[in-house]
């Protein structure tokens, strides 16, 4: 099905219309031309009316085609295109759960971390300054996975969007981890990717916690700083991120530490009485009862490992994730 | 014919999937009735659905009602749990209880 065409007397008109009619962020848009929505459709190889799947609770379907006219409007370089369609593929996934993350009231935004040699080739960020501004890529990439659920699915904000707060994640949320500084394996294989094969893992995060730990090497002392990050994410979290600086990461690695020792002691730290945990702040999942221990995550393997962030400074984070980390999972696609 | 100025941009949108469905019946009077109350798992649905069914057992003679918990309020209901609803009550009333 060709999407229908619309003229407008210039290219800036047509910017105020698409502004106007909600169909971006807010802010400008590159306009999608067909010339240059071909472009993309021609690099990835697809038929533009392949189907990538059907959103779940409107019943609206999604083809390359209106992924690559989303893709144009964020910004985007065709050779961006194939992460883009990845990520598309992954959230249409019923795991994780696309109409509730979209339109709940916690205002989840979704992160995607790229991983193996794409990541290299479209030059995405994993180091100083991960999460900021100032890399094409890591921004239109998120923007366009944004601007595809704003128009594909009418996760408009107000409309389907009824985020009480939202958070910057929400405008583009794309990074890759620091491959040369991180002392282990990466997300993409840790999700059974072959490391010389690229992949996408998105997560429906919420709004990330900084840590900070300049004052130690100790592993146990650096962990134990994330306790109350943790504890502000709610018990018995089904999946958690930790996003660790390159600088913690050498820490543990150097005391012999590896992803399962860090993730063991964080779900051991991380744990306290039923009735410590504030009534009524809790998300969905088990609700804590009496004077038993609850952790913050179900298990270690709650924790998924990240490492980012440029090799100077000593800041990780903690990124929940919506509906207390189980009722959206994260799901990791491999990239064509 | 495009003019020199003049841009042609694709639409970026999809729209709904809409299909025809109806309301069901109304009935005309709850007295003698079944009523199921089916809370969506928010904290607070029970507790609201029951108000609701309290409420109107002060104007209704209501046989009695039937109480069930979709569990998740992300979710779909489970089948299972619509068709033993629908199969033993004359009226379903669900709602959010935030």
């Amino acid at each position: 099905m060709n999407s229908d065409i619309l003229r407008f007397p210039s290219e800036y008109e047509a910017i105020q219309a698409f502004i106007d009619r909600g169909w971006t962020d807010g802010m400008p848009i590159i306009p999608p031309t067909k010339p240059r929505v071909d472009l993309f459709i021609d690099y990835c190889g697809r038929k533009p009316d392949e189907n990538l799947g059907v959103e779940p609770v409107k019943g609206r379907t999604i083809t390359v085609q209106k992924v690559a006219i989303n893709s144009v409007m964020a910004g985007c370089l065709p050779e961006y295109f194939p992460i883009v369609l990845a990520s598309i593929e992954a959230v249409l996934e019923p795991e994780f759960n696309l109409h509730a993350i979209t339109a709940s009231t916690m205002g989840a935004g979704v992160l995607s971390v790229v991983n193996g040699p794409i990541a290299k080739e479209v030059s995405i960020n994993g180091s100083t300054s991960v999460f900021g501004p100032g890399h094409r890529s890591n921004a239109t990439i998120g923007r366009a996975i944004r601007l595809c659920l704003i128009n594909t699915t009418g996760s408009k904000s107000g409309e389907i969007d009824k985020a009480t707060l939202g958070h910057a994640g929400k405008y583009t949320w794309c990074i890759t981890e620091n491959m040369e500084s991180s002392p282990w394996s990466s997300l993409g294989e840790d999700r059974g990717i072959a490391n010389n094969s690229s992949s996408v893992t998105l997560f429906a995060g919420l709004s990330p916690t900084q840590v900070s730990n300049h004052s130690s090497t100790d592993p146990k002392t650096i962990l134990n700083s994330f306790r109350d990050a943790l504890f502000a994410a709610g018990p018995s979290q089904g999946e958690i991120v930790i996003t660790l600086c390159p600088e913690h990461a050498k820490h543990l690695n150097d005391a012999g530490w590896g992803k399962i020792q860090v993730k063991d002691y964080l779900y051991e730290i991380a744990v306290r009485k039923d009735d410590e945990w504030g009534v009524g702040s809790i998300p969905p999942g088990p609700k804590p009862q009496g004077k038993s221990d609850t952790h913050s995550a179900e298990s270690p393997d709650s924790f998924t490992i990240v490492v980012a962030g440029g090799n100077a400074g000593a800041f990780s984070n903690v990124i929940p994730l919506w509906g207390g980390g189980s009722n959206s999972r994260s799901v990791t696609k491999p990239i064509n | 014919m495009q003019t020199t100025s003049e841009i042609q941009v694709l639409d970026p949108t999809v729209e709904p999937d809409v299909q025809s469905s109806f309301l069901a019946d109304r009935p005309e009077s709850l007295d003698g009735s079944i009523i199921g109350l089916l809370a969506n798992g928010k904290k607070n649905s029970e507790e609201l659905l029951q108000y609701v069914c309290d409420t109107l057992s002060e104007t209704f003679d209501i046989e009695r009602s039937i109480a069930g918990n979709k569990g998740n309020a992300s979710r779909p209901c489970p089948p299972n749990l619509l068709e033993e609803l629908s199969e033993s009550c004359d009226v379903i009333i669900t709602a959010s209880g935030d």
